[in-house]
Formats: C-alpha cells, structure tokens, sequence
C-alpha cells in the first residue's frame, strides 16, 4: 500500500500546535530562570560554603547528572503523591525541569567560579570585601562570561528535553502532536512538522541567545578599556 | 490481589537493565563509526563534506529526541516500505543521535590539536591520510576520551526515553512493576538507583581521565 | 602491528555492514511480498507468516485483564491467550511486540506486528486505517475513581480533573460528553493512567469497567468505584489494509472457534464475566 502523505491536516490543527510550542517556551523559559537561581545560590555555597554543605550539593548534582530525566519526573508525578505531595502536571514538569537544569547548571557555573584568576579574589580580600562582596562584584560578572556558552547550551538541550514532559501529561507540543496523532492516524505528518517546529525554536534561541551575549558582555567592552586607561 | 515488590520483580527489572546496556553499547559503538566519519569530514578541506556534516549535526542536536525515535519508529517504515522491527527502529534512531554528538565532541578534538602538528607531519612528509593516522588521530583521541566517556553516560540516559514507545528497557520495566505492585515510591527510587550505579562509575571515570590529560597537557590553575 | 589492527577492524566493521544489510534486505524482500501492490500475486501475508513459521501479535501488558503481567512477570491476560490460540491454530510460533496504547495501530501499519490483537474496539476511524476480522469480545468504558468523588453522569465531572489514555475508545468517546470545565489529562499508557487515578493526581478516569474493576481489586485502599458507563463496543482481530488472504484466514478463524466456544473460554477464565453473543461481520 503506497502511503499518500496528507499534511493538509496538520495545517488544520496549527493552532492547537502553536498552543503546545507556547508552552514549551514558556516551561523552559521558566525552569531556566528557577534553575538559575538555584543553581547560583548552590555553586556559591559549593565553592565557598563550609564541608558538609558542599558535600551535600555535590551528592545533589551528581544524583541529578546520573538518573535519566524522565524517571526524575515519574518520581516527582508518581512517587511523590504516596507522601502526599501532590501537585498539576504541568507544575511538576516544571518543578522537574528546574531540578534537573539546576543540578548541570550548578557544575557549570562552579567551574566558570573557579577560573576567575585567585589574584583577583585576593586583591578583593586586601580591599575589605566580604566574601558575598567578592563573589558579587569580582567573580560573578567574569564567570558569568566564560560560561555564557556552556549555559547558552544548556538552555536549549533544556527545551528539547521538556519533550518528555508529554509522558506525565504536560500538554506542550510534543503531547499535543501525540494526541493529534493518535487521533487522525496521520502520525509521519504531525511529527515531521512537530519536529521542525522545535528545530525553529532552537535555532531561534542560538540566534537570541548570541545577541544577548553581544549586548552584555562585548558591548561594555570600550567603556570598561576607557575606565582603566 | 496486587503483588508486593519482591525478588522476582527485582530480577525483571534487573533482565531490562540488560536490555538497556545492550542499546547503550549498540548505539554507542554505532554512533562511534557514524561520528568518526563525520569529524572527518567537518575537518576535511571539501566545502560539500563540511555542509553535508554540520547540517546532519546541527538536525540533530536542534531536535528532541524523542521526536527522532518517533519519526524512526513511525516514519521509516512509511517512507521506505521497509519493515522494520523494534530492535532495529529503536537502534537506528539512537545511533544516528550518537553519531552526532560524537561527531561534534572529536571535530573539537581534532580541531585542538595545533596546526603545526599537521605542518610537521606534512613534512616528514606524510600522505594527508598518514598524517591524520599517526600523529593527530592519536593526540586527538586522548583529548576526546572524556566527553566520550561523558556522553556515554547522556546515552544510557537517553535509552528511558524509549519506554515512551512502550519498549522493554529498565524504565518501562519499572513503569509494569509499578503497574502491578502499585508502589510507585519503592519502585522508581529504585530504577534511579539502578541508573545511578550504571552511570556514575563512568562520569567518576571521565572526571579522572579529564584530570589526567589537563596535567598531562600542562593545563593547571591559574596562579 | 597498527597495519593488523586495521585489517582486523575493517574486516570486522565490513561483516557487521554485511549482515545489517542483509538483515535490512530480508524484511524488506518480506514487505515487499505482502504489499500487493509490489509484487502481485507473489503470495501475501498469510503465506509469509506460515512460511516463516513466525506470527508477530501486538501484546499490550498494561491492560487488564486484556494484557497483564503474570505472577512471573511474563505477559497473560485474555488477548495475549487469544494470540496464542491463533498461533496454534495456524501452526506457528508466537512472537509477542510489546506496545503502549498509542502504539497498537502504529506498530501494525509498520509492520512490526502482522496482527493486532489488543482489545481493540471497532471504530469508524479506525477502520479507515485498519482492516477489522469479525469481534471477539465485548467491554465497557466507565469513568471511574475513589469513593469519596460524586460522579453520576457526565455533567458531574465538571471541575474535575478526568485521566484518560491516548489513542483508545475512552479518548474517543469522552471528551465529547464532557462538560467545558471538566480538565482531561492525557497519557501515553493506560499504567500512568491508572497510576494518576490511585495516587490522586486526577479525580477520575476512564478506561474499560474490567481494568476499573482491576485496579480496584488490586488498591482495596484507593477504593475505586464505576462512576457510570460511557459506552459499549466489540473488540476484534486488526490487520494492515489491503492483508485479505490474513484477513479471510482471521474471518474463519473466530467463527469456528466461536462454534467451539474457544472465544467464550478465554473470556470468561480472564475477565470473570460470560461472553455476550457475538455478532457476525
């Protein structure tokens, strides 16, 4: 039986799957965001926190870096409601999502931290600082800049990974076209123009997220070469 | 009537487990001819290679892929009128995703190496062919080894996926005991321990052997 | 030494190339034979599995009592029992594709299973991509949940959120009675379905009153109840379009071991319930 394409019909249903890439946008857009945060306040406390601490985040990350993502979410869907803790599929996906950006987030800027030349640190010691004055003025701006990329990555490895957020019934695109699928039988079709839609989104994302660099960090470039002069 | 988690439930989890480590294996030895090819031609002076390489690893690295075992499980039996089973499909779609990464991970090996050791080799002289086989595939190859081994690990991660299309790897396994026993915070934990015992020797392995070649290159702090 | 390890490694990579592409070629020679359109008169499907001695049944085991795992956590249930009598009444082996829900149709069209035996109903737009045999059994789709959740009807679910499985009678059927407000909650398999309905992630769920009555029998705690019934269809045999000779062979099959009262055995063993009167089709 020759297979006769039919994409017409996934242009009948194009809302339904921009409604699920909104989504997918909006739930990395945020668990980047909260796992930044987090991940700030861990790789501070992992470099500069006392023993016990910085063994506990590392146990963290490295829990995070070595269980796949997916058994993460069934853990926090599934598992969690026998304690008691309940909460919507689409928060859980994004309590995953943050959790698990976190924990790659975390390593990532501790090693942008521990490139910044210990001169510069010293020289803040000399100055007075306190350590969370260090960390503010003298660290955080040049890690911030040699990680930017490592980040930048990791935000959209973050948003091809929220397609297996359709298993714990987050309805973002990849289970939207799933249902859509499943109910027209018009699976090639719905996929290839899902997938594309997601390549789109992560080409954009390179493109917005490279101009966002330029506009931080090489455009104060001549005001700070004027400074020192 | 439902059966508590006991040794036997145990067992089949552990007999997916091996189903896991032998995709794994597959996709990554696979992978790993498929990303050699294309670090080659990335880094091979025919403009046509070089576009042929980034536009597969670009495809593959801008899309889900979850998305790529869908459309090899769906869309490569229609395309083709290939009948193709489980095994394969699932084989397939994680060693086109492995070739790339690999591919990306040895171009920048390769892409290391300082061009005056190209230039040296030229001058002996040896045969371009020569020179990549004895003096940068070589230097190359210790630099790579740990994202390698690294990317090893996002691999046995990325087979749970395909529990997602019903097949039987360690997290499907784990998603029919739960269906049995009904105790979802037993089981799970346990699957992410099972993971964790298979991936966190090999991230421990790559950290050292990352820790070696920085010395060994003379890569230390910055005073 | 280099030079050996190349040789040795070529010859291994070239057997491997080898074998895959003939691995490749043998099913795509099958495939080639059992659609009619490549090779007429080439003898179809039914021929291949007979020849091959092999037959591919789809084997969903998240699906009670239709598919389950047993004590020994292989697969049972009263489909995965009725692919074997297929099998036995042809002649040949057993080879059972494990599938989700969404999966059973797919795997069918791709031709990773030559039959569909996993209680699937008979539907309009399923028979517009799949050939149907006539049914061999019967079931139910109920909305059901804990007890404490008061739902009679379909307006009752309003506000509340109601699991349902992709790709399945209850998916096709519920969403059109229920009220605006009511939140449907998809999933990709009726387990994480059943699972959201214990844990309490969602307030009910549908799915065939025999998996309610499962799910029920194995939490006492959960204290699952039927709601109410959603509808009812007949489940049958599915084979990729234009597979007749499968398709006659599957025709012959249910009436005689209708007459034997095979069908009616199987059924009752798993499910508990007598066979209702099978029509004909």
């Amino acid at each position: 039986m020759k297979y006769v394409f039919q994409f017409g019909i996934v242009w009948d249903h194009l809302p339904q799957l921009l409604e699920g890439a909104w989504l997918t946008l909006r739930l990395s857009l945020g668990a980047f965001a909260l796992g930044f945060a987090v991940a700030v306040m861990l790789a501070f406390l992992r470099t500069a926190g006392p023993r016990g601490v910085r063994t506990a985040i590392a146990a963290y990350v490295e829990i995070i870096r070595n269980t796949p993502f997916l058994v993460q979410l069934f853990i926090i869907y599934f598992s969690l409601p026998a304690l008691g803790i309940r909460m919507e599929a689409i928060t859980a996906a994004l309590v995953g999502m943050s959790i698990n950006f976190s924990g790659y987030a975390t390593e990532i800027l501790r090693s942008g931290i521990e490139a910044v030349p210990k001169s510069q640190i010293e020289a803040g010691h000399s100055l007075g600082f306190t350590r969370m004055e260090i960390f503010r003025h003298i660290v955080a701006f040049p890690a911030l800049r040699t990680v930017y990329p490592a980040l930048a990555s990791q935000f959209v490895l973050l948003m091809l990974g929220s397609s297996v957020v359709a298993a714990i019934s987050a309805e973002e695109l990849t289970a939207v076209t799933n249902s859509l699928q499943s109910t027209t039988f018009r699976a090639f079709e719905f996929y290839f123009v899902a997938t594309a839609m997601y390549l789109a989104m992560a080409l954009g994302s390179r493109v917005l997220l490279n101009a966002l660099y330029w506009f931080v960090f090489e455009r104060r470039q001549p005001l700070r070469e004027a400074w020192s002069r | 009537m439902s059966r508590d988690f006991d040794w036997s439930a145990f067992l089949f989890l552990l007999g997916a487990l091996r189903w896991t480590v032998v995709l794994s294996i597959i996709a990554f030895v696979g992978g790993g001819v498929g990303g050699l090819l294309l670090a080659l031609m990335r880094t091979s002076p025919y403009r046509t290679l070089r576009w042929i390489a980034s536009g597969y690893i670009g495809l593959l690295q801008g899309t889900p892929v979850l998305m790529q075992l869908f459309l090899a499980y769906y869309g490569l039996a229609v395309l083709t009128g290939l009948r193709i089973d489980p095994w394969p499909a699932v084989t397939l779609a994680f060693t086109l995703y492995a070739a790339a990464f690999l591919g990306e991970i040895w171009r920048g090996a390769i892409q290391a190496i300082p061009r005056q050791q190209w230039e040296a080799a030229a001058a002996i002289p040896l045969s371009p062919f020569a020179q990549l086989r004895h003096v940068i595939l070589p230097q190359a190859m210790r630099i790579a080894i740990p994202p390698t081994v690294g990317f090893l690990v996002q691999l046995i991660k990325g087979t749970s996926i395909a529990s997602i299309i019903g097949f039987v790897e360690l997290t499907r396994a784990g998603q029919l005991i739960v269906n049995v026993t009904f105790q979802p915070m037993i089981v799970y934990p346990i699957i992410a321990l099972l993971y964790f015992a298979l991936c966190w020797p090999l991230s421990l392995l790559a950290l050292r052997l990352e820790r070696r070649i920085d010395a060994a290159l003379g890569i230390g702090q910055p005073a | 030494m280099k030079r050996r390890e190349m040789l040795i490694g070529t010859a291994i990579g070239g057997a491997a190339g080898v074998a895959t592409l003939a691995a490749i070629t043998q099913s795509n020679q099958a495939f080639a034979q059992t659609t009619p359109g490549a090779q007429p008169g080439a003898g179809g499907t039914l021929d291949r599995i007979i020849k091959e001695k092999k037959l591919r049944v789809t084997a969903e085991v998240t699906s009670p009592p239709f598919g389950i795992l047993d004590k020994n956590n292989q697969p049972d249930g009263s489909e995965i029992a009725t692919s074997r009598q297929l099998a036995k009444d042809l002649g040949v082996e057993l080879e059972l594709v494990q599938v989700t829900a969404p999966q059973r149709i797919p795997a069918l069209l791709a031709g990773r299973a030559d039959v569909a035996i996993s209680s699937l109903s008979i539907t309009f737009d399923r028979a517009k991509t799949v050939m149907f045999a006539p049914p061999h059994g019967a079931l139910s789709i109920v909305i059901a949940g804990p007890k404490g959740k008061q739902i009679r009807n379909a307006e009752d679910m309003a506000g509340k959120k109601i699991g349902l499985t992709r790709a399945t009678l209850e998916e096709a059927t519920v969403p059109a009675i229920a009220p605006k407000s009511a939140s449907l909650v998809m999933f990709d398999d009726i387990a994480a379905t059943m699972q959201a309905m214990v844990s309490g992630q969602v307030d009910a769920a549908g799915m065939s009153a025999f998996a309610a009555k499962s799910v029920g029998d194995r939490n006492p705690k959960a204290e699952i109840e039927n709601k109410f019934t959603v509808t009812t269809a007949y489940y049958a045999a599915a084979v990729r379009p234009g597979d007749f000779d499968l398709l006659q062979f599957l025709r012959t099959w249910v009436f005689l071991n209708k007459q034997k009262g095979v069908l009616a055995e199987i059924y009752q063993k798993y499910t508990q319930v007598a066979l209702v009167d099978l029509p004909a089709m």
